[in-house]
């Protein structure tokens, strides 16, 4: 029951928002911070009542829902050490995203129902344990972010929004097929059953149905090569939606990967591993390379996710349970630093009206709240220890060394590169001589504006200085997964 | 190995409470916090809250190391579980022996006598409150790397550091040369760091921990490959090169000059940057093993010392001197590990710490007097600053290696090893002993000798300067900033008395207890080396007195007789414009990750975009958004059946 009223309680609130009538419009911003509040205060009494010594699936839910002859769509949800983290995290963002809209003011009412539902489906993804009730969830998803980056977005954002929801289609089109032929196979769309499953004579080849797979959550990751929807969809979405995007839906192609993909088939993911392990480090170094051409700070950031996402696959191609809970940690850790970074870029575009880095310069002297914030995110992507980043990148670097010792070898040179573009982007934005065109700008003020970014940061430290917290929720479940794998 | 007789040190077990140990590096932490999130607006408690905290750390140091003292050396280690993620477990713990002892001694007290001289040199900058904020977080930091007693935990303060000094070279962030100095010193750094990173994956997979003396015994026990020995210590020794700006890594420093001086005297003079040195002391039992290797450190350090001694000669700004015979006498230090001179490494370690760090002050003094660094700017100061002088002139007389000041014990043991183990190193070592005692009195005879040159005037539309005296007429320097020279001239002069050759031995007992087999080759006093050494030195100091104090021969007549040389000096061997013009500029961004944007925008995304161009034509012709969605929502849902029934097709043609 209170796992459905985190997945549920966004999505009333939008629909709360979008009754509102015309002329109290502005309410929908309120409504909007309680129904998300409402959800991340339940997740954060969820996160502390699970029970990291529990085996399996907590807080579990399950109904028929369609029955059609051997077939039953269940609605059926629950968590574990994987998916727990993840739904605080999409609770947590959710409520950034909402503070940093507060002052949105063209439809109201639609924008935060959009984002709302999002937040929903999103939710959705991580919880779902019925592999049709995940692909509903999955698809929903393309709604809101269609409508949140063509209306509300700038620049070419038609083209970005089309472009989001085309590769995303694709990636689902491979991904219904390899549910479609692994539930055949067993009779049932459970995700728990299919996992102790043994297939017999699928009508596709196994390794095949894994590789479609694992394109399909690819996509949403993204790797190289189905990455240049990111830096379009980034550039071109409103300030929240950035968060959101680079904060939990790239983490649900991470997430299919270990649930479905690992999880569902470890002996094809055994089969495959050395190649994954290859694009992982080839993205690390391919996304790290292509950042430091970038001119636009937000194509920057979104370019660097590229590199950041490389990790996951790179932890998760090592199969075991320390690279996978490396992978996970880097979920979360990139999750919370990467969104603060967008928080502040979005802030910084508000004022400034330009991401463009050689028209910004010295903002540190008009606005040194700011610039310590986006030091300290800089930081914080970089692998600075005492963050949340670095527990992650080094645990997957531990992981994956143990399998692909020249692989994680050239992963690890992605560290400099990182250092680099940060850098590079700080030395160019942050400091150097004050811009007298800036002196009219004040520094972040607003009480929301405050109050995101300050929880963010108290989160990534906390995470980097205390990694227990999530690291014994996670390692168990990613113990469980990594048990299946025969190497 | 040089033939000594061993002598095996009986150890105890120091009898401290933990609580001491953390308190050490709690109290710099809580300063920084409440400086941070509270007394950033009100400078004047921000200082004393760091001085006060740092003082706090310095005592208990103390009392850590008599606590040591009682026990001969000996070790305690007070770990705990951090995290465990799988089978990979890390601990935070301290470990206490000798070593760590002594370097807690010399980092709070330096670090404790910076601070109140900075309260004098940045007096009024806007930026007060930030720069002891930062300067505490360092202190905190330079503090866990030396307590840690894993290699894991020693990384994370090693990196935490390495953001400290990125934000005090970065300090006046406003000049872009300190924003670049910034940005390549911590880049330069992480290069190094990939080493560093490399040798903890490589330990952690071939031995299963990061503690420090479980890594010791796997290597003693013969648990480790010869291979994975060597590779480890090449990757700590790659880390140690950056941090202590050994050759080719050294090109960072010099920059980081762009910070405020009394950094320059904390940070990249005495602490983190003989963090390497200290690095590859910790890990000397392994060192120990590996000739390879060892022959990379000393060579790396010999060359590295010759190097920046040779570009010291040529420098026309007063705190470059300092910062290029900081690189040298790091160098040296390596140097010394590499010829199994592992208690020379570390006493040079804390000799220099002191003697730099005076020597590092007293240009903050000077600077504060003339507004300048440039040395032809400067003369004449003797009279005007006596107390600057005569304590800079210690601090010179210590690092040429004179007797009996501190720097001449050091030196002479690292000759003495070097002597020992490869006379072509000793040669080099010589030669630098020479150039350096050249290059710093060179530097006093510019600076405090001769006619004052008027300094730099001040430019009163510059609103980030904070200078307030009058560079035409340079005075002594206040109290606050006289006293931390006269206390750190101490150590400069008797620093070197702990471990006389021949005579007294306890700093050599202190360090070797650190050790997994405790036993000290002792060194005896050797004529040939202190005589030459001596003869050396002096003729150093008389070259710099005849051509910059009696004008015996012009040295521009001499930089024309050493012509292609000197070019070569005072362009830094190009080594900045063959990393940056030629490889971060034009081989990686203009060549390398132009091509692969290329590659991204016009074949990656081309490939893409062309077969979008169709359903993208039907969204915005139709033009409503929903109905763009339910197209492409459609196409999609048509390309899984089409690739479906293929599928089945395949599997069960007909």
């Amino acid at each position: 029951m209170e796992l459905s009223l985190v997945l549920f309680l966004p999505a009333a609130a939008g629909v709360v928002a979008l009754l509102l009538p015309a002329a109290q419009e502005q309410l929908a911003r309120w409504v909007a911070l309680a129904g998300s509040g409402a959800a991340f205060v339940l997740s954060l009494v969820l996160f502390f009542r699970f029970d990291n010594a529990a085996e399996g699936y907590q807080f579990t839910e399950r109904h028929t829902w369609v029955s059609v002859g051997d077939f039953n769509l269940q609605y059926y949800i629950g968590v574990d050490g994987l998916s727990m983290p993840l739904v605080l995290l999409t609770t947590f963002l959710t409520v950034a995203s909402v503070l940093v809209s507060f002052n949105i003011t063209m439809r109201p009412r639609l924008y935060f129902a959009s984002l709302l539902v999002l937040a929903t489906s999103v939710i959705g993804v991580f919880v779902a344990l019925d592999f049709l009730l995940f692909f509903l969830m999955w698809e929903l998803e393309l709604f809101p972010m269609f409508l949140l980056i063509a209306i509300w977005g700038s620049g070419r954002k038609e083209y970005a929004a089309t472009k989001f929801v085309l590769y995303t289609i694709f990636g689902s089109a491979l991904m219904l097929v390899s549910i479609l032929v692994l539930a055949f196979d067993q009779g049932t769309f459970d995700i728990e059953l299919l996992t102790q499953a043994e297939f017999q004579d699928t009508i596709i080849p196994l390794n095949l149905v894994f590789l479609l797979l694992m394109a399909g959550f690819a996509i949403k990751l993204p790797v190289v090569p189905f990455h240049t929807w990111l830096p379009d969809a980034h550039t071109n979405a409103p300030t929240a939606v950035s968060v959101m995007l680079a904060g939990v839906l790239l983490k649900m192609g991470g997430y299919g990967m270990i649930r479905m993909g690992v999880g569902i088939l470890p002996e094809q993911a055994a089969n495959w591993d050395i190649w994954i392990a290859g694009l992982g480090a080839f993205s690390v170094l391919y996304g790290a390379f292509i950042t430091l051409r970038q001119t636009d700070v937000k194509r920057l950031v979104a370019y660097s996710s590229v590199s950041h996402m490389g990790l996951v696959l790179l932890g998760v191609a090592a199969l075991g349970d320390t690279g996978l809970t490396g992978a996970t940690y880097q979920m979360v850790a990139h999750g919370l630093i990467t969104g603060l970074l967008f928080v502040l870029i979005g802030l910084m575009y508000d004022r400034t009206h330009t991401r463009e880095i050689s028209q910004l310069g010295g903002l540190a002297r008009q606005m040194p709240l700011l610039a310590t914030g986006l030091v300290f995110a800089g930081f914080g992507s970089l692998g600075l220890p005492a963050m949340a980043g670095f527990i992650a990148e080094i645990t997957v670097f531990i992981g994956a060394f143990e399998r692909f010792e020249w692989l994680t070898l050239l992963a690890i040179l992605g560290v400099v590169l990182s250092a680099g573009y940060v850098l590079w982007m700080l030395q160019r934005v942050v400091f150097g001589p004050v811009r007298h065109e800036w002196d009219e700008l004040t520094d972040q003020r607003a009480w929301w504006e405050h109050t995101t970014v300050a929880a963010l940061a108290a989160v990534i430290v906390l995470f980097g200085v205390f990694p227990s917290i999530l690291m014994d929720m996670i390692n168990p479940a990613m113990e469980a997964v990594a048990a299946r794998v025969v190497l | 190995m040089p033939f000594f007789l061993a002598d095996v040190l009986e150890v105890g077990v120091p009898t401290i409470d933990e609580w001491v140990v953390w308190a050490i590096l709690a109290s710099p932490i809580v300063s920084w916090a409440l400086i941070a999130l509270y007394l950033r607006k009100i400078p004047a408690v921000a200082g004393y809250v760091t001085i006060a905290a740092v003082g706090l750390s310095a005592v208990l140091s103390v009392i850590v190391l008599f606590n040591v003292m009682d026990a001969d050396g000996g070790t305690v280690v007070f770990t705990h579980e951090w995290f465990t993620a799988g089978s990979l477990e890390v601990n935070f713990g301290a470990r206490i022996d000798g070593l760590s002892a002594i370097m807690l001694v010399v980092v709070t007290s330096v670090s404790f006598l910076v601070q109140i001289f900075s309260q004098g040199y940045m007096e009024g900058d806007k930026g007060y409150g930030r720069y002891y904020a930062h300067m505490s977080l360092f202190t905190a930091s330079m503090l866990g790397l030396v307590l840690a007693d894993n290699l894991f935990m020693l990384f994370v303060f090693w990196e935490l550091v390495g953001l400290c000094s990125y934000l005090l070279i970065g300090f006046w962030f406003h000049k872009p040369s300190a924003a670049a100095a910034a940005k390549k010193a911590f880049i330069v750094t992480r290069i190094g760091d990939l080493g560093l990173l490399a040798a903890v994956l490589l330990i952690w997979a071939e031995g299963g921990t990061f503690q420090i003396d479980e890594i010791h015994q796997l290597a003693l026990t013969g648990a480790l490959s010869s291979t994975v020995i060597t590779w480890f210590t090449l990757g700590l020794f790659a880390g140690a090169a950056g941090k202590s700006a050994q050759f080719p890594l050294h090109v960072w420093l010099p920059d980081a000059m762009e910070g405020p001086t009394p950094v320059s005297a904390l940070i990249h003079a005495a602490t983190m940057v003989a963090a390497g040195v200290y690095l590859m002391g910790r890990f000397f039992p392994v060192l120990e093993l590996t000739t390879d290797a060892q022959g990379v450190v000393a060579w790396i350090g010999a060359l590295t010392a010759l190097i920046a001694a040779t570009i010291a000669v040529v420098q026309t700004d007063f705190k470059r001197v300092l910062a290029y015979s900081t690189i040298s006498q790091l160098g040296y230090m390596m140097l010394a590990l590499g010829v199994f001179g592992y208690v020379a490494a570390l006493f040079h370690l804390m000799t220099h710490a002191f003697f730099k760090a005076l020597l590092f002050l007293g240009s903050g003094s000077v600077n504060h007097a003339t507004n300048t660094f440039d040395m032809r700017k400067m003369g004449g100061l003797r009279t005007a600053m006596p107390f600057t002088f005569w304590t800079f002139v210690i601090g010179s007389l210590s690092l040429a290696g004179i007797f009996p000041l501190a720097g001449f014990w050091s030196k002479d043991e690292i000759l003495h090893d070097a002597w020992d183990e490869n006379l072509a190193l000793w040669a080099i070592a010589a030669f630098v002993a020479f150039l350096t005692a050249f290059y710093m009195f060179r530097a006093v005879f510019l600076t405090f000798f001769g006619e004052y040159k008027g300094g730099e005037p001040v430019d009163h539309h510059d609103e980030e300067s904070h200078f307030h005296g009058d560079p035409a007429h340079p005075h002594e320097s206040g109290w606050v900033m006289r006293l931390p020279l006269i206390i750190l001239a101490v150590p400069a002069i008797a620093a070197g008395w702990v471990n006389m050759a021949g005579m007294t031995d306890w700093f050599g007992r202190m360090v070797a207890g650190a050790l997994p087999e405790p036993e000290l080759h002792a060194v005896s006093f050797d004529w040939w080396i202190a005589g030459s050494s001596t003869v050396i030195a002096l003729a150093g100091i008389g070259t710099a007195w005849a051509i910059y104090y009696r004008g015996v021969i012009a040295s521009s007549t001499l930089r024309d007789a050493f012509y292609p040389l000197a070019a070569i000096f005072e362009n830094k061997y190009f080594l900045d414009r063959l990393y940056e013009d030629f490889f971060a500029r034009t081989v990686l961004q203009r060549w390398w990750n132009r091509l692969l944007e290329l590659i991204d925008v016009y074949i990656v995304d081309g490939i893409v975009n062309g077969a979008g161009t169709v359903s993208r034509g039907l969204s915005s012709r139709l033009g409503v958004l929903q109905n763009g969605q339910v197209q492409a929502y459609g196409l999609g849902l048509v390309v899984g059946v089409v690739i479906l029934v293929a599928a089945v097709f395949t599997a069960n043609p007909l």
